[in-house]
């Protein structure tokens, strides 16, 4: 379905009960590997539910303290402890390079293949900056800190193995995530998208609709970090 | 109203990018302020529940297209959350009431 | 001029007006259908053999693959359950039947027909060779990501199997696998064997979604054209939700397999509380072995659902058939098989009465878990409402169907009993549940299970099945299934408890020593009336009677192909078009007792059919 029809559907719930109704698709416009992802990303999301919900029911049942997130994370600058310092600037990482993913979404969707390429290999390395810090996060608090998924010296032992468990499930995201930006940044400047080159495996055509689904992806991973932000370093 | 959007779609999306972008940036910081003033109790919580979901609102609306699609794809994808929000709310529940029986029986000593 | 002529010429004109084409239609053009939206989909043809039957990217071989692997994984189970009968009905028969054996057969019977033979027959078979078809599409959307489906779900059943190998033997903690002792020593399999079966699950959840995804997409985005959500066939209906339901409550049992694992490899503590252990802590602390049973039962329950929606789908299809009438209540089916989908989300926690948990949420769960009961209420009615008056065929398929209605509503009442907490808490962990859970998500979707491969052989091989073995295959199934499990309620309400081994000097050793061995010698026959099935199958395939082209005179899609078996790309040339529901059975004015679905309204002028 061409754009200029979509405009000529209805919008709203309108448009939702004849969409639903109507034949063919129920997403009109949509593509199917877009639609999947979609619907991956709601079956991932149920995935970090569980993991924070688990994180919380066992939180809000420990009789021991639970460690003090601000002063566990906090971070020595110039002899003065600022709290959740490395986070904030994982953070604006991650911030950031989700902004330019959605920059490369859009000049992919222009077709603009130099400007999709270059955004879409801003976005991995700033994925691969988030995923060094990450590294450098954990090894502070494993070898400096002394916290293991077992025990640490703060409190309820819980507190390091959800530590490692969810941010390391979170971090296994980025990580497949920052594989294929560098993949797609290979396709991209190769004109795989402006020439629908076949996949290797799949033998199916390359359009440029793989960068807004990855896109997808890679905003559903920072969509994460914002509640993993919240629930684990701010509460 | 379909054709603006059109165009707001295709080319005048930069803009609202750019604008989203900061305004993530500057969300982030007042979350951090939080933690940096230590407000304590429900503000605490509250402030940072609010947050939590402008960002993720936000991102979810115009970094993921949400705002741009038909409503079809997006109840879809919301009236789900009824159940994890369900699943939350009786944990919370459960959590109490196993630190209550745990703080009776191992502390106070039970009936 | 009929009515339905009229109205079609009413829709005809909203249609046009909506899409405001001004191509040369005439007034009078009933048959008219949207154009394509989508262009053809691109399909991978292999060459070599390997590309064809191995890692075949074709939805139709694939589930064929599903099949196969997981009756052969049933087998397994039927096996277990031979020989834990046979510890029940004759204790201390056999010397290899410890404690520990039994154990392990227990756990591996439930999880082996649980979730790798009944999850992955309804969804991974049926769902992958009907749903392209009974949609009109050529294939399944990411032919590559199903086949990979496949391999994911083989390699999690060799995972399962090795754990009968590795020392210690599979785990055997029962197969809700609760901690703490699932993964402390002294239960049997405490150490490679809860390691395996963890890996398991979790390849089987990985691989299951990418198939899930893929037959989601498939039913929403790659529907032939006039295929309404409201045209499709209840079967695609129930596997489509069922699919959802996966989708989201699988995600709860990858989580609960990922935290048990680490409990048992990096001894975290999430679900282990402090433990003293012959005088000595161990080194757990502080973790909640209640939150297991909330994941669990928070993919379990959805679970039950997974199996049963597919079942309820596809038996309302062959009732239809087989009683050539339209089924009573179309839209109110799929309403049913929507809500139960959506409330089974709310329901978990019944399975956890007698747990430990907040005592406030037995009012939650009773009150959802009754609430449950209306839609599937009204799905037997609307099953018996479309038998009342039909043009019944007693054939190998209606006896599963009616055995079906029957086993179903037996397990569905015994369900609102232990719905109920007051009810539940002296019933819980007695045979009565047993009894429940067997009929309802046993015995009842493996009804429909025989009744739908009696009426879909046909279309994957071309010949028939049997009718005569098929009746006796059924009736010994049957009245069989009935001679274990009945007996069983009665087991429960006089209070043997389940999982033990052996009742010893208890009270039971005398009072249900009698029963215990009728069941038994049931359970090996119904057992054995199994291998008359695959026998059936195997004959069948080499000297059944050729079915020819629709031999039921069904009128949905699948039956309707260029070629029978159909072929990769499954409809030739053209893809169908579809101008009606596929219920369209004994209608008024009709030439013949059904009209296809791609009869066009032009051809059927006279018939009063239905508007859909």
């Amino acid at each position: 379905m061409s754009d200029t029809d979509l405009d000529k559907l209805p919008g709203g719930f309108k448009g939702m009960s004849e969409d639903i109704g109507s034949d063919q698709t129920t997403f009109k416009g949509v593509n199917w590997g877009k639609a999947m992802m979609w619907i991956f990303l709601l079956s991932d999301t149920f995935v970090f539910s569980c993991f924070l919900i688990a994180y919380m029911k066992v939180r809000a049942s420990v009789v021991e303290p639970w460690p003090y997130p601000s002063e566990v994370f906090a971070l020595e600058m110039m002899g003065v402890p600022v709290p959740l310092l490395l986070i904030a600037i994982m953070t604006f990482v991650l911030i950031t390079s989700s902004g330019t993913m959605a920059l490369a979404v859009k000049y992919g969707y222009e077709k603009n293949r130099k400007m999709c390429g270059w955004f879409v290999l801003l976005t991995a390395i700033g994925g691969l900056t988030f995923v060094g810090m990450q590294a450098f996060e954990w090894s502070k608090l494993i070898f400096h800190d002394g916290v293991r998924p077992w025990a640490n010296p703060f409190g309820a032992e819980q507190f390091g193995a959800f530590f490692f468990m969810i941010t390391g499930f979170h971090g296994t995201h980025v990580s497949i995530g920052v594989i294929f930006l560098f993949i797609f940044a290979r396709k991209v400047f190769r004109g795989d998208f402006d020439t629908g080159k076949r996949g290797y495996f799949t033998t199916m055509k390359s359009d440029y609709v793989a960068i807004e689904i990855l896109g997808l992806y890679w905003h559903f991973v920072d969509l994460v970090w914002v509640f993993i932000f919240a629930f684990f370093y701010l509460w | 109203m379909a054709e603006a959007k059109k165009e707001e779609t295709t080319t005048h999306k930069i803009g609202i990018y750019l604008w989203i972008w900061g305004l993530l940036f500057v969300l982030s910081f007042f979350s951090y302020m939080v933690d940096w003033y230590n407000f304590q109790g429900l503000l605490r919580w509250s402030l940072i529940l609010f947050f939590m979901f402008l960002k993720a609102g936000l991102i979810m609306a115009f970094f993921m297209h949400l705002f741009w699609e038909r409503y079809a794809l997006v109840n879809v994808l919301l009236w789900p959350m009824t159940a994890i929000a369900c699943f939350v709310g009786l944990m919370v529940a459960e959590g109490k009431y196993t630190v209550f029986s745990r703080l009776f029986y191992f502390f106070v000593g039970g009936a | 001029m009929s009515d339905e002529l009229n109205i079609n010429k009413k829709r005809n004109n909203q249609i046009k007006t909506k899409s405001s084409a001004t191509s040369g239609r005439g007034e009078t053009d009933i048959d008219y259908v949207r154009p394509a939206e989508l262009p053809e989909q691109d399909l991978y043809h292999g060459h070599s053999f390997i590309t064809k039957w191995i890692f075949c990217q074709d939805a139709k071989v694939i589930g064929v693959q599903y099949t196969l692997t997981a009756v052969f994984t049933g087998v397994v189970g039927l096996i277990l359950s031979w020989m834990m009968r046979m510890q029940l009905g004759f204790p201390e028969l056999f010397p290899f039947l410890t404690a520990e054996t039994y154990y392990q057969m227990v756990t591996m019977h439930g999880m082996i027909m649980v979730v790798y033979l009944l999850t992955a027959l309804f969804l991974g078979g049926f769902g992958n060779y009907l749903i392209p078809l009974m949609v009109g599409a050529r294939d399944m959307v990411f032919p590559y990501v199903n086949m990979i489906s496949f391999w994911m779900f083989f390699v999690a059943v060799v995972v399962l199997m090795a754990s009968f190998f590795v020392p210690g033997g599979p785990t055997g903690s029962g197969w809700t696998l609760y901690p703490p002792q699932a993964i402390l020593e002294g239960t049997p399999g405490s150490g490679y064997g809860i390691l395996l079966m963890l890996i398991s699950l979790s390849l089987f959840v990985i691989g299951f979604t990418m198939g899930g995804l893929n037959y989601v997409i498939t039913i929403l985005q790659a529907r032939t054209r006039g295929m309404s959500l409201m045209r499709m066939p209840l079967t695609i209906w129930g596997i489509f939700t069922a699919t959802v339901l996966a989708l989201l409550a699988f995600p709860a049992l990858l989580v609960s397999s990922i935290m048990m694992t680490l409990d048992k490899v990096l001894e975290t503590s999430f679900f282990m509380p402090t433990i003293i252990k012959a005088g000595e802590a161990l080194s757990y602390d502080g973790g909640s072995p209640i939150l297991f049973q909330h994941l669990f039962w928070f993919f379990g329950h959805p679970e039950v659902y997974i199996v049963a929606l597919p079942a309820f789908g596809i038996v309302s299809d062959l009732i239809s058939v087989h009683s050539r009438k339209n089924i009573f209540g179309y839209r109110m089916m799929v309403w049913a098989i929507v809500g139960i989908g959506a409330l089974s989300f709310f329901v978990w926690a019944h399975h956890m009465y007698v747990s430990g948990m907040s005592p406030w949420f037995g009012f939650f769960f009773a009150t959802t878990t009754l609430i449950i009961a209306v839609p599937t209420a009204l799905k037997v009615y609307n099953w018996i409402l479309t038998l009342w008056r039909g043009n019944i065929r007693i054939n190998t398929v209606m006896l599963f169907c009616l055995g079906f209605i029957v086993t179903f509503v037996n397990g569905g009442i015994t369900g609102i009993f232990l719905g109920n907490v007051a009810v539940d808490v002296p019933l819980s962990d007695t045979y009565f549940v047993i009894a429940h859970f067997h009929m309802v998500m046993g015995i009842a979707p493996l009804m429909v299970i025989f009744g739908a491969i009696y009426h879909w052989f046909p279309l994957v091989t071309g010949r028939l099945l049997d009718e005569k073995l098929g009746k006796w295959h059924f009736w010994i199934t049957f009245l069989g299934a009935y001679s274990i499990y009945f007996p069983m309620h009665y087991l429960g309400f006089i209070g043997v408890p389940r999982r033990y081994f052996e009742m010893y000097d208890s009270p039971y050793m005398t009072s249900a020593v009698g029963m215990n061995e009728f069941i038994s010698v049931a359970a090996f026959i119904v057992g054995a009336a199994q291998f008359i099935f695959f026998y059936n199958l195997v004959k069948s395939l080499r000297l059944g009677k050729p079915a020819g082209k629709n031999p039921w005179k069904a009128n949905s899609l699948e039956w309707l192909t260029p070629d029978v078996p159909p072929t990769h790309g499954n409809w030739g040339e053209k893809l169908p078009v579809v101008h009606r529901w596929a219920y369209d059975y004994g209608v008024p004015g009709a030439k013949e007792d059904y009209i296809t679905q791609t009869t066009p309204p032009s051809e059927v002028k006279d018939a009063e059919v239905e508007k859909t």
